[in-house]
């Protein structure tokens, strides 16, 4: 047990006297299998992998198993994990001044080189604030002096990172894998140098996809839209993402830390694809994570062999945006279940669209509970399917879930959107029609499963999100909303079908986050104050407290999320190049009006400026 | 070739105190997955690799000398079989010896443990002294009172470590914090640090095996 000489023994002492008061103390110990641990004598940098929610929730994460094993890889960098805790524990850290940890050394994470924070969702965002202050380390990035920690932080939320600007150093927009050790290794040469915090930024903003926000000066015009965006000290005009372009021979990690306590994706997890062809308009990652990049079939298996050796799950999912929009689909699930099979693994497929759920997929997924299946036709009308280029008609859901009925499934999850752009009652109304079709559907399927057939009806509000051709729309405000709702819940006399929706306050305030600007960073500072932490979560969601604190800084909620946007206004995010052109998602907003859809990548190219950017032999390799 | 069935002794210290008895079988389970042992797995639609634990350990204590079963299929070295499971496991559970079972968890009827604590060792040695040690204990049907005075057994104290022998086993189990419990009760202060290693466990008079 010579590893454990290089964990924190005081800081174990103090944490074995109150963990038992704590719920589900393992979360909060480390020592799992796969975790990384190094001789700190030996290492040159050391890296702080926060994830802004519970442990349960980022032991989840794919991207951050990829980077912890990516960075690990070097023998001179250790990156550790390092989590929000609970209030409970929360408590007791701070009432014994115990500062915030990380879960491999058990070291505070205050002396680390970085700090970097994933950004998968806004209503974490005032976890960072808790985390770092948690940590010890000032909340404000003006108020951090020394050269390290460095505060960072990557994911895609950081596509408009300008409500973060007051407490993040640098931002790394795009693709991580390259990216990380880049700016580990200007680190590395910094510390050797005694370079200056400032000296660090600067060279760290010549790198490519790294943003630092306090190189950029905002200025506002009298209507409270940005005016313009002007960089100094050298800093680039625009921040363009970072993409790896030869996907297949990519980092993959070989290894996860396998958790000693239940976690909601409980598995190993295999990337098969990155980016969508798709397009879909209201989605922010079918646009974010362009160019559409496949692995092959023989990395994809050698991966999941390799992964399911080394951890001993005995589940399997395959991750991505649409894995059905693999091309040989079929010919990979064929290689993967022989595989599977043999070693009892369950294989299980989460992202599959309704145009490419087939029969033969069905069964090449083992998935041996046959409780429900869920589909995601997003709006009720063909009409509003064409508005978001969904691109799925109505008999599409019915074949899909005729094939599930026949597979002896009797439960179908159905999601939607409410609020979308264009929309009209009618639109609404088609929501319950289909769920009731689905219902006939069931009856009129021969050789169904025994039981009751039951529909469960998911919508949410939608949220105009950057970076997509709906970044221009106002979000529907509460009374639209409320009015929606109400009309559903009285036609629905059905009770196989179960209508619920997601809290209206939730998306007003991921609304505001989403299209802010830098004014925000005030906002959630004092709503933070107020004590908002844990947004994501129903019960500690504080939305008065929200309210509150965005209008104490003179700002209005409906200014950034109920107002349409001029094409020609500066959006706060314009020094961002994802590399989906503006002129592009212009255009794709104009069809939405008019309710004409767009084809697919493997169908035809339509110019959404990816190519241009990336050279165009990744996207040919698409069709 | 049937399965045999295999006993293996092991420990769960440091970190792995706070791997709860619920959470410890699947840790196990993959850990014995990760190895590629012929270890038997249940038959039928939801096939699982089949291990018991002896005697629940309460989340937070450490055990120096715990058993669980298993059942090999085929003849695989006890000294490999070790090694391999040593190897996947987490670092802080490691298991010390391979046995054919020769007791039933049925068997099972003491333990012994080394607490190592923050009470007042003067008055811990008081405590143990006295004619009758009540304290209350809680169980799924309810609480009663419990003199623990004729349950302690092989009673050593050595400054702020104590060692002694309770009844354990699925029928009747004292958890030794009850004896911290009634220090508590006993002189109205709580005992802040109090370290639990269950070091062995006992068929009658002689180890389990």
């Amino acid at each position: 047990m010579s590893e454990n000489l290089y964990t924190n023994k005081a800081m174990m002492e103090q944490l074995d006297e109150f963990l038992l008061e704590v719920q589900k103390p393992s979360r909060y110990i480390g020592g799992e299998h796969g975790a990384v641990i190094k001789n700190k004598c030996k290492v040159d940098i050391r890296f702080a992998f926060c994830f802004p929610d519970t442990y349960e929730i980022g032991m989840s994460h794919l991207g951050m198993k990829i980077l912890y094993g990516l960075k690990n890889a070097v023998p001179n960098y250790w990156c550790e994990r390092v989590f929000m805790p609970l209030p409970d524990m929360e408590e007791q850290m701070r009432a014994r001044n115990i500062p915030l940890y990380a879960l491999e050394s058990l070291d505070p994470i205050k002396d680390f080189d970085f700090i970097g924070f994933t950004l998968q969702y806004e209503m974490s965002f005032t976890n960072i604030l808790e985390m770092l202050d948690l940590a010890g380390v000032p909340v404000l990035a003006k108020d951090r002096t020394g050269l390290t920690p460095i505060v960072m932080a990557g994911g895609p939320c950081v596509c408009n990172p300008e409500p973060l600007a007051d407490f993040i150093d640098f931002f790394a927009i795009g693709e991580g894998e390259e990216m990380n050790l880049e700016f580990m290794r200007l680190m590395e040469q910094c510390k050797k140098e005694g370079a200056t915090r400032q000296e660090f930024l600067r060279r760290a903003a010549q790198i490519e996809g790294i943003y630092v926000p306090s190189l950029y000066d905002v200025d506002y015009n009298l209507d409270g839209t940005v005016k313009s965006i002007t960089p100094k000290d050298g800093a680039p005009a625009t921040v363009r993402k970072r993409i790896i372009k030869d996907f297949d021979k990519v980092y993959a990690p070989e290894n996860f830390v396998v958790p000693f306590t239940q976690i909601v994706h409980d598995r190993a997890v295999i990337e098969v694809l990155r980016g969508c062809i798709r397009g879909c308009r209201f989605c922010q990652a079918g646009f974010i994570y362009r160019p559409y990049r496949e692995k092959q079939k023989d990395t994809i298996l050698h991966n999941l062999k390799a992964l399911c050796e080394n951890t001993g799950y005995d589940e399997v999912s395959l991750s991505s945006l649409s894995t059905g929009d693999y091309k040989d689909i079929v010919g990979l699930l064929t290689e993967l279940t022989d595989y599977t099979s043999a070693e009892k693994i369950n294989l299980s497929l989460p992202s599959l669209r309704i145009d490419r759920f087939s029969d033969e997929v069905l069964k090449k997924i083992t998935d041996v509970r046959k409780s429900g299946l869920t589909f995601a036709p997003e709006g009720g009308t063909q009409r509003i399917r064409d508005v978001i280029n969904k691109n799925v008609t109505e008999k599409n859901v019915m074949d899909s879930v005729r094939i599930a009925f026949e597979g002896g499934y009797t439960n179908i999850k159905l999601y939607f959107m409410m609020g979308l752009p264009t929309e009209t009652m009618e639109d609404v109304e088609g929501v319950y029609n289909m769920a009731k079709a689905v219902i006939e559907e069931f009856y009129a399927t021969p050789n169904h499963a025994k039981g009751r057939p039951g529909v469960a009806v998911s919508l949410s509000t939608f949220i105009p999100k950057p970076f997509t051709p709906f970044e221009f729309e106002p979000q529907l405000d509460e009374a639209g909303v409320k009015e929606r709702q109400a009309h559903l819940k009285s036609i629905n006399n059905d009770r196989k079908i179960v209508i619920s929706w997601s809290k209206y306050d939730l998306s007003l305030i991921e609304a505001v986050l989403a299209r802010g600007d830098r004014r925000l960073g005030k906002a959630i500072y004092l709503a933070w104050q107020k004590g908002c932490k844990l947004d994501g979560w129903d019960e500690y969601f504080k939305f008065d407290k929200w309210i509150e604190a965005i209008k104490e800084c003179g700002l209005a909620p409906a200014f950034y999320a109920n107002r349409r946007r001029p094409y020609d206004e500066v959006a706060p995010w314009s020094h961002i190049d994802m590399l989906v052109s503006r002129e592009f998602l212009i255009e794709e907003n104009k069809r939405a009006h008019e309710g004409v859809t767009t084809p697919n990548c493997r169908e035809k190219c339509s110019n959404c400026g990816v190519a241009k950017c990336v050279g165009g032999e990744i996207c040919r390799a698409i069709r | 070739m049937p399965s045999v069935n295999t006993r293996a002794f092991f420990s769960k210290t440091g970190r792995a105190k706070y791997i709860s008895h619920l959470d410890l079988s699947s840790v196990v389970i993959r850990a014995m997955k990760r190895t590629r042992l012929p270890i038997w797995q249940t038959e039928g639609f939801n096939p699982r690799t089949y291990v018991t634990f002896m005697l629940p350990l309460s989340l937070g204590q450490e055990g120096l000398h715990e058993a669980m079963d298993f059942r090999l299929i085929e003849d695989v070295p006890y000294s490999e079989v070790r090694e391999k499971l040593n190897a996947a496991l987490p670092p802080d559970i490691q298991v010390t010896e391979i046995t054919v079972p020769r007791d039933k968890n049925t068997d099972i009827t003491a333990a012994r443990y080394h607490i190592i604590s923050s009470a007042d060792p003067e008055k811990l040695r008081q405590l143990c002294e006295k004619e009758q040690i009540n304290v209350e204990k809680r169980t799924k049907k309810g609480s009663t009172i419990v003199d623990l005075k004729p349950l302690m057994t092989d009673v050593e104290q050595q400054g702020e470590e104590l060692f002694v022998t309770l009844p354990a086993g699925n029928t009747f189990n004292i958890n030794p914090s009850l004896i911290f419990e009634a220090y508590s009760a006993e002189y109205g202060e709580p005992v802040k640090r109090l370290r639990i290693i269950r070091t062995n466990i006992y068929s009658g008079d002689r180890e389990f095996e």
